[in-house]
């Protein structure tokens, strides 16, 4: 279980995680984004592709970060949610909430076209 | 009633994997399709979270017990800690999104996320039941319908 992150051009960064996002990888999560968003990287793309389990520490770091994201006039968006995480996002409207696309390319197109 | 499988965990996050393993085998055992046993799990997690987080105030400060058993229809687990109480009405409910079809999503600055754990628990399970004694220590039970 691990998180990622790469630059992916036009100044968006790509975050990944690899795993089960639960108690024991969303600190690393949000420390991850944190340290993007401090040093003045607002445009994150949150790569959910190799996630396999979501719970609702998960989901209060990505509200946050994205918070974060929007005060500094960023943004932050999902791609590559697999079925199981998107039942979970639709349980509580999230799936409302979030820009989420299918995957990174459409994710980043979203990013550089505003 | 049948069998009531019982086991004590480690207080610590690495530890709720584990557990949610430990009570889907159960799940599973009894006869709950892949997606009751997902939300058993969640739920699971969710609980033992909220126990490590907020009864006990951290890791590796206290067990956590957890049974499982079926009584007819019925999968019923209990997370037993002896932690701090609490009054899960003071629990705040989350603001979320709950809009018509085709309305403009909601602004993330409007919504609320404390108490999701609580949310998710209630969302996902059929009875949800909390018991606070002073002594004997706190105890969840959940109860998961085989339909």
């Amino acid at each position: 279980m691990s998180i990622w992150q790469q630059a992916v051009g036009n100044d968006v960064w790509l975050v990944g995680v690899n795993g089960r996002l639960d108690q024991t990888l969303n600190p690393d999560l949000e420390q991850e984004l944190t340290t993007l968003l401090e040093s003045g990287k607002g445009q994150l793309i949150v790569d959910l592709s190799q996630t396999n389990y979501i719970n609702s520490g998960g989901l209060r770091t990505l509200v946050t970060s994205w918070r974060k994201a929007r005060q500094q006039n960023g943004n932050l968006v999902l791609c590559g949610l697999n079925g199981r995480l998107l039942e979970i996002f639709r349980m509580v409207g999230f799936d409302q909430l979030f820009q989420i696309y299918p995957d990174r390319q459409t994710a980043q197109d979203s990013l550089t076209a505003t | 009633m049948a069998d009531k499988h019982v086991h004590t965990f480690p207080g610590r996050y690495d530890e709720i994997q584990r557990i949610c393993q430990f009570v889907a085998d159960g799940a599973a055992a009894c006869g709950l399709d892949a997606t009751a046993v997902f939300h058993i799990e969640l739920a699971c997690d969710e609980a033992c979270t909220n126990v490590i987080e907020h009864a006990y105030g951290g890791e590796d400060l206290g067990s956590i017990r957890v049974g499982w058993h079926c009584v007819g229809d019925a999968f019923i687990i209990t997370i037993h800690d002896n932690g701090r109480s609490f009054d899960p009405d003071a629990v705040p409910k989350p603001s979320l999104p709950d809009l018509p079809e085709g309305a403009p999503p909601p602004d993330i600055d409007d919504v609320k996320v404390g108490g999701l754990g609580i949310h998710f628990m209630e969302q996902l399970m059929d009875e949800i039941s909390f018991s606070f004694d002073g002594d004997a220590g706190n105890t969840l039970t959940l109860v998961k319908k085989n339909v």
